[in-house]
């Protein structure tokens, strides 16, 4: 069965320009007809905040405007909900309706708990687990664990991340493993500023529901903050990181844990190593076409392999690209400060498409639904 | 009167170039004709004569201060290409490969003596394969300059010659190949030129990376002038941090990149950057002119090398006047020029999360 629709657009949608026209034709997103859509952070020229929504062919399905700075959107496996996560050290997270940007709750993290931006609903849809610092004791990574009901999200208790710093977590494809990324640094209640430089402690770690420790890696260099995720369907587990320590040091910012094996650093190349500047913004695995796509806004590149051979597939320019997601042609990335991309991965030579987004803005991460 | 269907087809052609193109196309256009090109170009060829340079003086065709004008000029060239680093050389690591700065652990001295200890004769090979560190005008700067390597003694000569002849060629080699990238077919002038192509989607997109880069140099320069001025270490002055110490070239490097950056601004026929600022920006317009005017003439009323402002307090006040002034320009444009303009200066690259 065809899952993929053909993209209707009529001729004035792409009176806009030519660049539409190019961009356009001839690819196509989503199924049932109806495009993805795209939900993310994004601000306004002026710097406000907002919680935004907007199907791939540029139209806006809301922009709800919020009081700070969002980090991750995490969307709920069935209903049309989105918590659009608050970036560190926030301790306000948002959860909004997805079909006309309607807020329902602000959610308030409780006493001597932030956010770091981060959250997963459990596939039954009742559960939400957030990292969260411990601020009694800076930098004590805990899991917040939330409960839905009646439309609004409860704190319920808390696990421990095992770590210190923890940032980004995923499931594993069981839906019940957890994957959390400990970025190994201390930081105080409304702070941004490192404590422990000279001693991070960054770890990869693997836990249950209900928080039992299942391993916990370490990469080899002591100040690589382990950030990002990305798991494939077949639970292989990518992590993009950033390097704290001297600018010159050879660190690769990519590791991979393959399903069995240990976790390890991805094979890199030196050029695609030193062009990211130390730093990456978001890491994605297109499980389908088994590859890895990953943003780095500083060295301000793209780059894709192929999961399995760890072949480069694309390293191309992009200015302060950050976001990205997973659509059947491939991988849609955000800036803050150009056009939205597709990255069309169906053929040989990946193509970068310019979509109908608004330009520029874009926060660092975003979500398909 | 018309007869031909061919001269129909090159009249309409004719008319389509006439027919009004979008600003930010005109202004990218012409940056790259009238600035970028011209500027990458003059790189190359002073490239080409340092690499000659570099052979003819250790085959004792040329003397020490004709080797010593060669690098000058390779050095500027590079110095007025940073408001203009665009493109292939902000990729693949090539501007490391050009200059190594800042060097605050005198790396280039120390890896120069280690490379040359552990191959006496270094080939042009053995260069392309050793650290970023050695290949560049800051290795060639150090060989030419240094008060504790003497050229005009035969001896250290022959020890330093194959190094300071690769150095040359490998320069020739990457300057010549930036150029290529630049004018190939698809290249990047093609890419600041046409859209969308696979780096812009739109003018604007190649506008806007055309002031981003102009806005980092300019806060480069203040760095550049910053350092060596102790900003970074608590007012004590660091004179060894300076970019070319050696050669005392500090200040003309800074003068080339506030000429490069102005450039950029101003564009070669009054078609730069501010042709987009609309007559009511006329004020913001004069204001920028005004602060490169001013930067310009206050460093140009500098008489001493940067080595011997920084020693006295009347130097050190001239120096901070001129740091202040660029701060200004750099603020300028950060602020005031990027917002009138609708052009994000980065977003994620500073987020930290």
């Amino acid at each position: 069965m065809k899952r993929r629709t053909f993209l209707a657009l009529s001729g004035a949608t792409l009176a806009a320009g030519a660049v539409a026209a190019g961009a356009f034709a001839g690819w196509t997103l989503g199924g049932n007809g109806v495009q993805p859509l795209l939900l993310s952070a994004r601000n306004d020229a002026t710097g406000k905040h907002y919680a935004v929504g907007y199907r791939l062919d540029g139209s806006q399905v809301f922009a709800t405007r919020v009081g700070e700075r969002c980090h991750d959107v995490v969307a709920h496996p069935s209903l049309p909900l989105a918590l659009f996560v608050g970036r560190r050290p926030s301790t306000r997270s948002y959860l909004l309706d997805t079909r006309d940007g309607r807020l329902l709750q602000t959610l308030e993290s409780p006493a001597q708990r932030h956010f770091y931006g981060h959250a997963v609903f459990h596939k039954d849809g009742q559960w939400l687990y957030a990292t969260e610092n411990d601020t009694s004791d800076p930098g004590r990574g805990v899991l917040g664990v939330y409960r839905l009901q009646g439309g609004q999200l409860q704190r319920t208790g808390e696990l421990s991340s095992h770590g210190l710093g923890p940032h980004q977590l995923l499931w594993l494809p069981d839906g019940e493993t957890l994957v959390v990324a400990n970025g190994g640094i201390r930081t105080e209640a409304e702070s941004r500023v490192e404590m422990n430089l000279d001693s991070m402690d960054s770890s990869l770690v693997l836990l249950d529901r209900d928080g039992g420790l299942l391993s916990q890696e370490r990469l080899p260099e002591r100040m690589n903050s382990v950030r990002h995720l990305a798991v494939a369907s077949d639970g292989t587990i990518v992590s993009a990181q950033q390097y704290m320590g001297d600018p010159a040091d050879p660190v690769p910012l990519l590791a991979i844990k393959r399903p069995g094996q240990a976790f390890q650093h991805f094979a890199l190349g030196e050029a695609q190593r030193q062009a990211m500047k130390q730093y990456s913004a978001s890491v994605a695995i297109h499980s389908e076409l088994r590859l890895l796509a990953l943003t780095a806004p500083r060295g301000n590149r793209v780059f894709i392999w192929d999961l399995d051979s760890a072949a480069l597939r694309l390293d191309a320019p992009l200015a302060d690209c950050a976001g990205i997601g997973t659509v059947a042609e491939g991988f849609v990335v955000s800036t803050g400060v150009s056009r939205c991309r597709l990255f069309d991965c169906r053929s040989g030579a990946i193509t970068a498409q310019p979509l109908q987004l608004p330009a520029g803005l874009w926060d660092n991460h975003l979500r398909l639904v | 009167m018309i007869r031909s269907p061919l001269t129909l087809a090159l009249l309409s052609l004719a008319l389509a170039a006439c027919s009004p193109v979008d600003p930010q196309q005109a202004v990218s256009s012409a940056l790259t004709d009238g600035v970028l090109l011209p500027a990458y170009s003059s790189w190359a060829e002073a490239n080409g004569q340092l690499a000659q340079s570099g052979q003819a003086f250790c085959a004792d065709g040329q003397t020490l201060s004709d080797a010593r004008q060669a690098f000058l000029a390779a050095q500027s060239a590079w110095a007025g290409l940073q408001p203009l680093q665009i493109g292939p050389l902000a990729e693949g690591n090539r501007a490391w490969q050009v200059q190594f700065w800042p060097d605050k652990k005198n790396l280039v001295a120390r890896q120069v003596q280690a490379l040359l200890k552990s191959k006496p004769a270094l080939t042009p090979a053995d260069l392309d394969k050793a650290s970023v560190v050695v290949q560049g005008l800051t290795a060639y700067e150090y060989l030419v300059y240094d008060p504790t390597i003497d050229l005009a003694n035969a001896e250290q000569k022959a020890r330093y010659c194959p190094l300071l002849v690769a150095i040359g060629q490998h320069q020739r080699a990457l300057a010549a190949d930036v150029l290529e990238r630049w004018q190939a077919k698809d290249g990047m002038a093609a890419q600041l030129q046409g859209f969308p192509n696979q780096r812009y989607a739109e003018a604007a997109e190649a506008v806007a990376e055309l002031l981003r880069t102009q806005v980092s140099a300019l806060d480069g320069l203040k760095k550049k002038l910053g350092t060596p001025l102790g900003r970074q270490s608590k007012g004590q002055p660091q004179p060894y941090q300076a970019e070319a110490w050696r050669s005392q070239a500090s200040l003309a490097n800074l003068a080339a990149g506030l000429a490069s950056a102005e450039r950029i601004w101003r564009g070669a026929e009054q078609d730069g950057i501010q042709a987009l600022l609309g007559s009511e920006r006329n004020e913001l317009k004069e204001r920028i002119d005004a602060a490169y005017s001013d930067t310009r003439q206050r460093l140009a009323a500098l008489q001493r090398p940067l080595g011997e402002l920084l020693g006295d307090q009347a130097g050190r006040g001239e120096l901070n006047a001129l740091y202040d002034s660029l701060n200004a320009l750099h603020r300028l444009h950060e602020t005031e020029l990027a917002n009138s303009l609708g052009i994000q200066m980065g977003f994620n690259a500073h987020d930290g999360d």
